[in-house]
């Protein structure tokens, strides 16, 4: 190689390297657009991607799921029913306002107003009241014993007072201030959020020195803003997508198990499966093996309580389904005229229709005479909270109480006093009502480990698996996927 | 003519009302919206307690009535959902519809007139059943497929366009091109149609006879003659573009007032669905309007104040 070549080649790859590195944003393909900023005034996925980003709330999740504090610096119980919490005095809202105790007071009463008509009310309002000790303590207080207070205060965004009193009911919406890593920067109606970094933040920054939210309601054309690099990381997409990345080199799926748990849900009002045998035919019916593997194939985890690893109150002992068809016919056919009843299946369109058929067509497949009934999600939801009469034989469903606690799920799925449950039992309502209540971790757990054994010796309901959540990433984002489904740009890395 | 445009700009206000009536009370025969914005574990007690917030405890008509005044201030409400003033999101929405629409038709209008002027004037030939094939397939292939594949080639392979969303002069040529291809379809179709009903008329032999050459004729004569088609489908086009666009809007993530539509229909949140219906109305009204004034324009022969 001639010397001067050489010696441009070596200049150019030196100027090269002593470029500035241009600071990445990041771009996130989401369904759809927020319904809404306001922390407090939502109870919708997409908004919640963005504006965990833009508040701080008293606790959090670590990546593992553990309960850590956030805003929180130390708590305790001081009785059976208080709360009292430490908080960081080093923390700012967007506007350099401090955040103080009486803004975590104001947001507490603030969600737990009913006049204020949040639809996360019932998730907070066993809080009867929050009062500020000083500048950096509050004691919440609550109705009685409450054993997941914290698991849902890792929900709750502390706003600031001064901002939400001068604005008027609209405006914190479309323009909030929170205290977070990243600070709200612009919205474009129906296209996209964008966020820029929160320079000044008390804890960990992240890479990022903007993001943007899009809204990009189709799954094919997510995965191909994907390939093509105008997307870094999409949300919702589906196993058939998932295997169409992975002849990429530059992105990939990643999946985790989340805290949704999908079931079958029985009408044990109404024939055929007001009969235990025919409960248990359905169950032996149902490969549900060949369900996550071969129908779903993102890591899903058939289950057979209804909760999941991911919960507080999952029991370990609880045996699986095993799938045996001809032990269902045998059951079936003992009593085919009560198996053929006919049976309505009601289902939305949000729920993986394959998964539904799937199910249909094994439980025909053991003598039961099943018609599947999808109606839009307003009409199902009101089909399966409806009087045992009026409601249909089967449900699918997908829950998750977004507080990883087995009472979100078990309580209305199974009580007697909730309209979501067909069952009653007196047994059962017991130990659910204790489990509710009581602080002792133990007595929770055992109260728990009955349930789920109850509900898996009398066939209550089928629970099914626990589900994944799948997303398309840029191999340069590193990115792990929680539980609880979070989206928090500060604990992510981007190596170019 | 004033006469005519009074009785067609009444006759509009009655249809709008009408349309909306109608869908304010079937919409609220399909349940409201309240179980979808609470989370799944919600009670009773918390489901009632949203209904009495938004108001939908009341009687339909004591909504519809409250719904009547507000029409009448100009208030179209707020969005249960979003929290935001319904016209607000609706204005929002409006420039990237009628960016499509325009974007569409252009594609529509410079690709079919041509190809159906071709296929009238090469009638019975090869060429003409090329083309005929080509527009067919145009019309035949399902948006949701021909959009994905658009963004397959353009946007991932070639990188040559945005693969989705708006913003530039860029983001806008697929989404136009792929709702362009079902009109250019239609007006291919009619132009062919309307162009060798002409050529059969006795005014384009004497002309042939008089030595006129093609290009004159179709200039002078043709295009002149057969353009009454042309406006009514124009006008019909318009209103279905501006309307309808779901399914392209929804592939390119182009935030226009159908897939406004259908995301609030899903969601139940009426007034916004209210609202567009009511646009989509006025619209479609106003575009046959126009329709009918630019007939007695385009062809003397035409005359307003009969056909009112």
């Amino acid at each position: 190689m001639k010397p001067m070549f050489k010696a441009l080649l070596t200049g150019l790859t030196l100027g090269i390297l002593a470029m500035p590195v241009v600071a990445k944003e990041l771009t996130i393909d989401l369904a759809g657009e927020p319904a809404s900023l306001d922390p407090h005034r939502q109870w919708n996925p997409d908004s919640y991607y963005v504006y965990r980003n833009i508040f701080d709330n008293l606790f959090t999740r670590d990546n593992d799921g553990k309960i850590v504090g956030q805003i929180a610096t130390a708590w305790e119980n001081t009785s059976d029913t208080e709360l009292t919490l430490t908080l960081r005095a080093d923390i700012s809202f967007h506007d350099g306002e401090k955040l103080t105790a009486d803004d975590v007071v104001f947001s507490v009463k603030r969600i737990t107003n009913k006049e204020f008509g949040s639809p996360q009310l019932g998730q907070f309002n066993q809080i009867i009241d929050a009062e500020a000790i000083d500048e950096t303590t509050v004691k919440l207080t609550t109705k009685g014993p409450y054993p997941a207070l914290m698991a849902q205060l890792v929900k709750l965004s502390i706003v600031p007072q001064h901002v939400i009193e001068a604005s008027d009911k609209d405006a914190f919406n479309s323009a909030p201030v929170g205290s977070g890593p990243y600070k709200f920067e612009e919205w474009k109606r129906g296209i996209s959020v964008t966020l820029s970094r929160n320079d000044a933040y008390w804890g960990q920054v992240g890479p990022f020195e903007k993001a943007t939210f899009r809204a990009v309601p189709d799954a094919a054309t997510r995965i191909a803003d994907l390939q093509a690099g105008t997307a870094d990381l999409v949300v919702s997409i589906n196993s058939d997508a998932a295997m169409q990345l992975k002849g990429s080199s530059d992105v990939s799926a990643l999946s985790a198990p989340t805290e949704r748990v999908a079931f079958l849900g029985l009408n044990l009002d109404k024939p055929p499966f007001n009969d235990p045998n025919m409960r248990k035919a359905a169950s032996l019916a149902i490969d549900i093996v060949g369900i996550t593997e071969g129908l779903l194939g993102a890591g899903e985890i058939p289950m057979a309580q209804l909760s999941s690893p991911a919960h507080f109150g999952y029991s370990e002992g609880i045996e699986p389904f095993v799938y045996d068809l001809d032990e269902a016919k045998k059951i079936t056919s003992a009593n085919a005229e009560l198996a053929a009843t006919p049976a309505t299946f009601a289902t939305a369109p949000v729920f993986d229709q394959r998964i539904v058929q799937a199910i249909q067509q094994m439980l025909n497949d053991a003598g039961f005479n099943v018609a599947i009934s999808v109606t839009d999600m307003p009409t199902y939801l009101g089909i399966v909270r409806s009087a045992p009469e009026d409601n249909a034989e089967l449900n699918f469903g997908r829950w998750s109480c977004a507080c990883q606690d087995a009472d979100g799920i078990a309580y209305p799925l199974l009580h007697s006093d909730s309209n979501w449950s067909r069952i009653n039992m007196p047994e059962l309502d017991t130990l659910l009502n204790t489990a509710r209540v009581s602080l002792d971790t133990e007595i929770r757990q055992d109260a728990y480990n009955q349930v789920h054994q109850i509900v898996r010796e009398n066939y209550l309901i089928i629970p099914l698996y626990q589900a994944a959540v799948l997303y398309g990433a840029s191999n340069k984002l590193a990115f792990e996927p929680t539980a609880n489904e979070s989206m928090f740009l500060n604990r992510m890395q981007w190596s170019d | 003519m004033i006469r005519f445009l009074l009785h067609r700009v009444g006759q509009a206000l009655v249809a709008a009302l009408g349309v909306v009536t109608l869908v304010f009370f079937i919409q609220r025969l399909a349940g409201d919206p309240v179980a979808l914005l609470l989370p799944e574990t919600a009670t009773q007690a918390d489901i009632d307690a949203m209904r009495s917030t938004l108001g939908l405890d009341r009687s339909a008509w004591v909504q519809y009535l409250e719904f009547l005044k507000d029409i009448m201030r100009f208030d179209l409400g707020d969005s249960f959902v979003q929290n935001a003033p319904v016209i607000d999101i609706i204005v929002s929405r409006i420039p990237h519809t009628l960016q499509l629409a325009a974007g569409a038709l252009t594609v529509a209008l410079a690709i079919g007139l041509p190809l159906g002027l071709i296929m009238a004037l090469t009638r019975g030939r090869a060429l003409s059943r090329w083309i005929m094939g080509l527009v067919l397939a145009c019309q035949s292939m399902p948006t949701f497929w021909s959009g994905i594949m658009m963004i397959l080639v353009f946007g991932v392979w070639l990188k040559w366009l945005p693969s989705s969303g708006t913003g530039t002069l860029a983001h806008l040529v697929m989404p136009s091109v792929a709702l362009g291809l079902l009109s250019l379809a239609t007006y291919a179709r009619i132009v062919r149609s309307a162009l060798i009903d002409e050529l059969g008329r006795d005014y384009v032999r004497s002309a042939r006879a008089r030595g006129v050459g093609t290009v004159r004729l179709v200039h002078r004569h043709l295009l002149r003659n057969s353009i009454i088609p042309i406006i009514s489908i124009t006008a019909l086009e318009i209103s279905q573009l501006l309307a309808g666009a779901v399914i392209v809007e929804t592939v390119f993530a182009w935030p226009g007032l159908g897939l406004l539509t259908v995301q609030s229909i899903a969601a139940r949140d009426f007034l916004v669905v209210q609202a567009v219906v009511l646009i989509g109305a006025f619209v479609t009204i106003a575009a046959n309007l126009a329709a009918d004034i630019l007939y007695s324009v385009v062809d003397p022969r035409v005359r307003l104040d009969d056909s009112a």
